[in-house]
């Protein structure tokens, strides 16, 4: 059974969800409490993830206290982890968190256009079909989101390019944020690295969605967002 | 070296007016009657009191903390006939529950003995739920005020049993109408009701979305009556094991607080909220209102339920109003024990040994646990971050004893100090006679009528306002405040699941400020019933369904104000017992008026009804939502004459001379336990309960979906005689139930005494006929329009 090592931060809030939905699709999960972050607590896991939610409050740029923390404690370990085969997730605080780490192609992720945050479910669609965590999901599909920073942007003609080149792995189906490209996810070059900003651990029970009618599939979107990576670390 | 910074204050030889003085100087808000007895607390201790004690004692006798008008002695006279209430509390709200709780046992778990009641979920999970109000801090501060009554609740959740998760909040707000002109408000300094809403919100916002708590549920009413004096009413629910619902403080445990540090943050905010508001106190109250950091309470909160899941939690409860005073002085209560204030981190430097004890900063909570376990316990504080220090230890001497650096600043008998004096007070209230039951309304167009209404701040679409809340965080809201097939429709209330069980909680609210302006009782009970039959539309057992009781009340000390309070508690507890629904928790709010340059402003005595019942099986969680083209309509319960109080009225002078719909509690009971069976058998596809705008509305709202029209014709609607097609229409007499049927349940639901009055179209239009004459005749999608856009401008 892979394991999966979720980072815990002050203001980290959708741990247990995430945790549930990884061991929904098959994972062993454990959360960790940045506290007892060490190096050495990422020796037993192929996948780290970083869950949403507000760390450390986000009033300074959103995930900018939790990257120092991070770098302050890992080092270089998270970059030796994914050279050497494992996988990282950043979930809406987690992506922006993982902007910051050096781990994605660069960018931010910045307040949505109407300065607002907002909670709704947005319509998503895939950009070619490279990422491990978005294979096994169909071209369209959709999930919620909830952030008041998930604008992405680039410096000019970044966007347009992480689009071209398959960087920007998750697309909105419409507009929802402003973001550049409307890009809702970024993976590095090998694909192992994935952050978005809509919520998979929120759609893995079928009737979590807001049309009591929803078929789409046996199960929510979500778990096949996990489900895909558990496959992929099988493989 | 510091020290402790306190005086003594000489009261044993003052005279009565002295007294008085004395409280009013130090805003004690103590009466004339309290003072004396504090006296006589002292001169039976042999001296005078300190600084620290006066404020102990303010703090724990005043309104906020101790309810006194609720366990006072009411002379009340209704309609000329006098009666005395010896404590609205005991009588209609405790004495309801415990009936209750006979009849039905094995289901409350507990009630009114902790910060929130608890009902059984499953064989080892309880619910709670908590309402509070944050009026007085939310109308000098909206956001800070409204921030930390969301904090607040959250924190009672927290200290509830040995520590409750928090899994849901629900947010109730009334404000002065968006569209208020600046010129209109009578008083310098009052904030613009936009001004109040869009703090209020992002208060709510900021503190629930950070907290990973989803606020799932809430309503908003707008009236010029809360121009002055918004009522924000923050609610959370939690859920247990069972087996740490008990707790109790020992001699020999250490009281340990954790969370927030202590600052000048929230000084008094027990007594000013136990005093009508002014001007002046936009200027001068501002340190009682609380500054929030949630990121705080998420650290605190996550180490107190590891805590709790260690096992390590004897005790626990929230600094609330009166800060350490008040949580140590419950904590304490019955055994006693000695208080270290120098053990505590401040924010600042400098404060005074009062300002440290009723101090109301936020995020801190105070548990009491066995000595040996203090390492285990810093450690999880080490890891989730949170600051944790000893704050007491109980000793079974029956004294609160609190040390500030060597001095003892404060000795008094518990006994003395939870001992406060019961109030004496006059109520009385005339109930009008409707004078002219009929009143025929013929506009020139209902299709206009309809749009009028839709587009009513009382009914438009709080989607913007929804949009800001994260009502999906913890991924288990099931049924969603906005639904439906394009996600935006409106719902009668929300579901959430429990995690590690196959129940599911519903939670709604209800509350009716327009009604008890009339009819008092008639609100009472009629908050009882929207409530319910929310929670049964949704697919609770209705049997299984629990409620609070929030009051809001303007000044108590006119006979009429208070008069209203007492006719609107008595209809609430006679609709409660009828539908063995027991109050599980529940809270009042006094002095809710402001003195404008023309005198008070009262808020109209407001209750709001806010409840949660148990859904037994996720197959049983209905939304108001049309599904399917070719479904039939069906309406459950009798339409009665009378639209006081409705929406309509307000367009209508002479609609509102008659007076509130009439409905029997009995019929409607027995109406939701066949509705339930329905459920049960998987008859029902969709159900709205008929509210706000009555029919009309009710059913524009349910093909707010997009999935169908409606086609529906009025001849067969269940109604007496005497009722007119505006109140056909528009009225909205409690207990009806509109439903989506597939054709082959129609037969069961026609049994069960469901009403076909239509079906679903697939036309996107709504077409309402009587005796086959078009009244109604409108695309859903201008109608919705309407409805979507009406607070876009305002928010």
């Amino acid at each position: 059974m892979p394991h999966a090592l979720l980072i815990k931060f002050p203001g980290t809030n959708c741990d247990l969800e995430t945790a549930r939905a990884l061991e929904a699709a098959g994972f062993s999960a454990e959360v960790l409490p940045v506290a007892l972050l060490e190096p050495a607590s990422l020796d037993n896991a192929q996948l780290v993830v970083f869950s949403g939610g507000f760390s450390y409050g986000d009033y300074v740029m959103s995930g900018r206290i939790s990257q120092l923390i991070t770098k302050h404690k890992l080092g270089d370990r998270l970059k030796t982890f994914v050279a050497n085969g494992g996988y990282v997730l950043g979930i809406c605080n987690g992506f922006q968190i993982l902007t910051q780490l050096d781990l994605l192609p660069r960018g931010s992720l910045i307040h949505n256009t109407t300065g607002r945050f907002i909670c709704r479910w947005a319509p998503l669609k895939k950009n070619g079909n490279t990422s491990p965590f978005l294979k096994a999901l169909p071209d369209h599909f959709e999930l919620p989101v909830a952030h008041a920073e998930g604008r992405f942007v680039g410096e000019s003609g970044d966007a347009e390019q992480y689009v071209k080149d398959g960087h920007a792995a998750l697309l909105y189906g419409k507009d929802i944020n402003g973001s550049s490209a409307q890009i809702a996810g970024l993976q590095d070059d090998t694909g192992r690295v994935f952050g978005l900003m809509p919520h998979p651990e929120r759609f893995i029970a079928k009737n979590t969605h807001y049309d009591p009618d929803w078929n789409g599939a046996d199960f929510g979107w979500g778990y096949y967002l996990f489900k895909g990576v558990a496959e992929a670390l099988a493989a | 070296m510091s020290q402790a910074v306190f005086r003594t204050i000489p009261v044993r030889d003052l005279i009565a007016d002295q007294l008085l003085d004395l409280s009013k100087k130090m805003k004690l808000s103590l009466s004339r009657a309290d003072m004396l007895v504090v006296q006589e607390i002292f001169q039976n201790e042999g001296r005078d009191p300190t600084d620290v004690e006066l404020e102990v004692i303010a703090q724990t006798w005043s309104e906020h903390c101790k309810h006194r008008i609720f366990n006072a002695k009411i002379h009340h006279t209704l309609n000329g006939q006098e009666e005395v209430v010896d404590s609205l509390f005991k009588t209609y709200i405790r004495s309801v529950t415990e009936q209750i709780m006979r009849d039905k046992p094995d289901f409350v778990l507990s009630a009114f003995v902790d910060n929130a009641g608890f009902v059984k979920l499953d064989e080892d999970k309880a619910v709670c739920l908590k309402v509070e109000t944050h009026n007085h801090p939310s109308a000098i501060e909206p956001y800070a005020g409204a921030n930390t009554g969301l904090g607040g609740v959250i924190r009672d959740i927290l200290g509830a049993g040995k520590g409750s998760k928090p899994v849901a909040s629900i947010d109730v707000f009334c404000f002065g109408p968006p569209d208020t002109k600046q010129e209109d408000l009578k008083a310098k300094d009052v904030i613009h009701p936009l001004g109040v809403m869009r703090g209020v919100v992002r208060g709510v916002r900021d503190y629930g979305n950070r907290m990973g708590i989803p606020t799932v549920n809430g309503a908003i009413q707008f009236d010029d009556t809360f121009i002055y004096n918004p009522l924000v009413f923050c609610g959370t629910a939690g859920i247990i094991p069972i087996k740490d619902i008990a707790k109790e403080v020992k001699p020999g445990h250490l009281l340990i607080a954790a969370g927030g540090r202590t600052g000048k943050d929230g000084l008094k905010g027990a007594t000013f909220s136990s005093a009508e508001l002014t001007t002046d106190s936009h200027e001068e109250d501002q340190t009682a209102v609380q500054i929030g950091n949630p990121i705080e309470e998420k650290k605190v909160g996550d180490f107190v339920l590891a805590a709790r899941e260690a096992g390590l939690i004897e005790f626990i409860t929230d600094c609330g109003a009166g800060g350490f005073s008040s949580a140590a002085g419950e904590m304490l209560s019955e055994v006693g024990g000695e208080v270290w204030l120098e053990n505590c981190p401040l924010k600042e430097p400098g404060l005074e040994s009062w300002q440290v004890f009723i101090s109301e900063s936020q995020e801190r909570m105070v548990m009491a646990i066995e000595e040996h376990n203090l390492p285990a316990l810093q450690k999880i504080a080490d890891t989730y971050q949170s600051e944790m220090f000893v704050l007491a230890k109980a000793d079974g001497l029956k004294r609160l004893k609190v040390w500030h650096h060597g001095s003892v600043v404060c000795d008094l008998p518990v006994d003395k100090l939870h001992g406060a004096p019961r109030r004496e007070m006059r109520a009385k209230w005339s109930q009008a006679v409707a004078s002219e039951p009929q009143v025929a309304v013929r506009p020139e167009s209902w299709t206009q009528v309809l749009k009028t209404l839709l587009g009513d701040f009382a009914i438009v679409s709080r989607e913007p306002i929804i949009r800001e809340y994260d009502h999906e965080v913890q991924g288990n809201t099931v049924l969603k405040p906005l639904a439906g097939a394009s996600g935006d429709a409106p719902q009668d209330g929300s579901v959430i699941k429990v995690d590690g069980s196959n129940q599911l909680v519903a939670l709604s609210c209800a509350l009716l400020p327009e009604w008890g302006k009339a009819d008092p009782f008639a609100m009472g009970r009629a908050c009882v019933d929207e409530c319910v039959r929310q929670l049964v539309a949704m697919g609770a057992n209705p049997t299984r369904i629990a409620i609070l009781d929030n009051f809001c009340v303007g000044n108590p000390d006119n006979e009429k104000e208070l008069g209203a309070l007492v006719e609107c508690t008595k209809g609430l507890a006679e609709s409660a017992l009828a539908y063995g629904a027991p109050f599980v928790s529940g809270k009042d709010s006094f002095y809710n008026y402001f003195i404008t340059d023309e005198g008070p402003v009262s808020i109209p005595v407001t209750l709001l009804v806010s409840g949660f019942g148990v859904i037994e099986d996720a197959q049983h969680v209905i939304g108001s939502s049309l599904r399917r083209v070719g479904s039939k309509i069906c309406i459950l319960g009798e339409t009665t004459p009378g639209l006081r109080g409705s929406v309509f009225a307000k367009y209508t002078q002479s609609a509102g001379l008659n007076g509130v719909p009439t409905w029997s509690d009995e019929t409607n009971w027995a109406n939701y336990e066949k509705y339930h069976a329905l459920v049960k058998q998987g008859a029902i596809l969709a159900t709205h309960d008929l509210s706000e705008g009555g029919l009309a509305v009710a059913l524009a709202e349910m093909a707010f979906s997009g999935k169908a029209g409606l086609k529906i014709e009025l001849e067969n609607m269940p109604a007496s005689k005497q009722c007119t097609l505006a109140e056909i229409l528009f009225g909205e007499t409690p207990g009806r139930l509109l439903m989506e049927v597939a054709p082959e349940h129609v037969a069961a639901v026609k049994a069960a005494g469901g009403i076909v009055i239509g079906e679903t179209t697939g036309e996107r239009w709504l077409h309402i006929t009587n005796r086959s004459s078009t009244v109604i005749d409108l695309a859903i999608a201008d109608l919705k329009t309407i409805w979507q856009n009406g607070l876009t401008p305002f928010y």
